[in-house]
Order: C-alpha cells, then structure tokens, then sequence
C-alpha cells in the first residue's frame, strides 16, 4: 500500500513536471529524458505518450510489480524558454542529489512562479525586432518607421487580448489585422518607396516562429505525432495572419496590386 | 563594401533576434548569445547568397547559416548551462519564412477568386513557389541546427547537469 501511495505522488509530479514543459514550447524528446531521468531518481520506471493537448503516463516500480497510470491535461500556457532551462536543470538535479519528492515539488512551484519579463519591455523590443526585420527585407527608413508602429499597436492588442483570455484564432485575425491597416498606409499615402515591404512585414511578429522549429525538430526526432500537431498548429496561427490581412486588403482596396 | 553590408545584415538580425525571443520569455544571459548568433548566422547566410563565387539559393544558404548557428549553440550550451534550442531557436527566428509563407497563403487566396485560367496557372505558380521555398528553408534551418546536437547527443542532453546552471 505504501509503495502504491509513493508511485502515485510521484506519477502526480512527473506528469506536472513533463506537462509544464510541454506546455511552455520544449522538444519533445527533451521532456521525456528529463521525466525518465526523475523516474530513474526514484528508482522507477516510465513510460509515457504525448498528444497536443493530453499526455499518457505509466510508471512502473523496479520490480514490476506494481504500476500507476495516469491521463493528464496539458494546459495552455505561454512560451516560457526560462522555465525550460531551469526544469531541465531541476530534473538533473534531483537525479544527482536525491532531493526528496516533496522539496523537488516545492522547486518546481517556485521556477513556475518566476515573473515574466515585464510586457512593456517586450512590446517595445517586438515593435524594434520587427522594424529591424523590414530592413532585413531591404525596405527603407520610412517602411521601417511604418512597420514599428503597426508592430506596436497590433502586438499591444494582441497582448491586451491575451489579457481578456480571448480566443488564440481571434487574437491573430485581430492582430494582424491592425497591424496591416496602419502598414498598408505607405501605399495608401505613398510613404517611402518600398511600400510593399512595410505592409508585407507588418505581420510577421505575429508568425509562430517557435511551434515551427519544434514541429520538425519532433518529426525528424522520431515523434511524429506531437510534431505533425504543433505544424498544423502554426499552420492555422499563419492562416489567420492571412485572414486578417486579407481582410484589410479588401477593405482598403489593396487586393489588386 | 561587402564588409559593411554584411555588419548592417547582421546588426538589423541581432534587434529582430532579441525582439522575437523575448516572446519566449527566455534566461536574462542567454538573450546576447541568441543576438550574437543571430547575426553571425544571418550575415553568414547574406554572404552566401550575395556573393559571386557562391550565389546559393536561399535554402542552401538558411542550411549552412543554422548549421553554424547549431555548432556555437552546443559550445555556448555548455558554458551557460542552458539547453541549446533555448539560444538557438530564437536566434533562427529571423531566418524564418514568414514572409514566403504568407505569400504562399495569399496565392492560394487568390487563387480562389481568379477568374480566369492564365491568373489562375499564375497563382498555382506563386503558391507553388513560395511553397516549396517556404518548405525547404525550414527543413534546413531546423535540421542544419539539429546536426550539431545529434552529434554530440549526450553531451548536448546533460548540458544542465551540474551547478554551474544558477537556481
């Protein structure tokens, strides 16, 4: 019975631990070295599936004897590079200095808890990253003035969105539509010479750069499924930047050029 | 000349590499890394496509500019104590494809409302091109900075152990 109550609080854990990293944007096959690692700590065994939203867990005691099974859900939760780096060091943590179930518990709530950078700071950095990127594409001086601002009012409601836990297709069609409406203003006004450029750019902060490189870093890493996922993911986050930009080509009577 | 064009590239990739990482709210000491890698690799992947005696297309040259990227990534993984993607995947992000996968998606938009066959064989082509450049980039921005750490696996995976990863 002890041994029963042991494998469930550290099933209970684990699958805290492998779902936080799933949700916070880690590769796959580095959740599952950092989960069975933790198993090994203990002196288990586990094996486990990952779906996009679900993740499967067994975990077996040495002998085999006894197995404690759980389904757990992966809640949503934004990119966080942070929280990925110090959980990976918390799981070689525990597996080198045998911390104890319950202090490890206690770390992992306190990475968790670590506050974000500060969504000024961010805003501003993305309208800059994003203007940079428009001179990346040759566009000139005046494109990349235009692209800052689009970049900085779309990416302040998309955060604002964010904030009223709007929905995630919403928030890119809406995004990108006030992006590209104050992008699409060097034709409307013919500012700069490369007009093209400040509107075609105007959106890309908004492309799911991360789910991307994830996705076929799984696939080639042999975990097709949660890959296959997370690229159709990013695919539909692109079509919706494609629907709202759209949207303003129509309106503003773009869509001819 | 070249010389400058190459710093300006790399300069513009280093503010749109901090930029788009910070989404990801990464590790505080790893955000120069990912700029200095950022441009280091996009510079690299300009001078590939930009200059005579290489003139490579725009896949080749996004493979060998992450293939750098995934090597100083493993290098400077062990020295921060941070897995590699937490540095290298942001400072690949300028290199994605957005703007080829827009266009592909705008193409096929098109493509629907196009009324007649030469528009139309001209929009399939849009979408095909920008869809295969769209494609290929990112298999070779993600594979080329995946070879590094498939090489050095284990090393690549225990690059946390240890203390010299702060708390």
């Amino acid at each position: 019975m002890e041994n029963h109550k042991e494998l469930k609080s550290v099933a209970k854990f684990i699958s805290d631990f492998s779902t936080c990293m799933m949700a916070v944007g880690a590769q796959t096959s580095r959740i599952e070295r950092n989960a069975l690692r933790i198993a090994k700590a203990y002196h288990l065994k586990a094996e486990m599936l990952f779906f996009q939203k679900t993740m499967v867990m067994t975990l077996w005691d040495s002998r085999n004897e006894h197995s404690y099974s759980m389904v757990s859900r992966i809640k949503p939760m934004p990119l966080n590079f942070e929280i990925n780096a110090r959980l990976s060091h918390l799981s070689w943590r525990i597996h080198d200095e045998h911390i104890p179930l319950n202090r490890a518990s206690k770390l992992c709530q306190r990475i968790l808890a670590r506050p974000r950078v500060n969504p000024w700071i961010v805003l501003w950095l993305v309208s800059f990253a994003n203007a940079s990127f428009c001179r990346l594409f040759h566009g000139d001086f005046i494109s990349m003035a235009i692209v800052f601002v689009a970049t900085f009012i779309g990416f302040f409601f998309k955060q604002q969105m964010q904030k009223w836990h709007w929905n995630e297709f919403a928030v890119f069609i809406l995004s990108a539509m006030f992006a590209s409406a104050f992008g699409s203003l060097g034709y409307l006004c013919n500012w700069g010479t490369t007009p093209d450029m400040a509107l075609g750019t105007s959106v890309l902060y908004l492309i799911p750069g991360v789910p991307l490189i994830n996705g076929v870093m799984d696939i080639i890493d042999g975990h097709i499924v949660t890959g296959c996922c997370r690229l159709f993911n990013a695919a539909l986050l692109v079509s919706c930047i494609a629907i709202g930009l759209s949207a303003i080509l129509f309106i503003t009577g773009l869509v001819t050029i | 000349m070249m010389i400058l064009e190459l710093l300006e590239d790399g300069f513009f990739a280093a503010i749109a590499a901090v930029g788009f990482a910070i989404i990801s709210n990464p590790p505080r000491r790893s955000l120069f890394v990912s700029a200095l890698l950022a441009a280091i690799g996009h510079s690299i992947r300009y001078f590939l496509m930009h200059f005579d005696s290489f003139s490579l297309s725009i896949s080749q040259a996004s493979f060998f500019a992450s293939l750098s990227i995934g090597c100083l990534s493993v290098f400077f993984a062990k020295r921060l104590a941070v897995p590699a993607e937490v540095f290298a995947f942001p400072s690949l992000l300028p290199m994605i494809p957005g703007m080829f996968a827009y266009h592909t998606l705008q193409a096929i938009a098109i493509y629907m409302v196009c009324k007649t066959e030469a528009d139309q064989l001209h929009y399939i082509n849009l979408f095909y091109s920008n869809g295969t450049t769209t494609i290929f980039i990112l298999a070779a921005l993600v594979v080329g900075v995946a070879i590094p750490t498939f090489l050095f696996r284990r090393f690549a995976f225990s690059v946390t152990r240890g203390n010299n990863g702060k708390d």
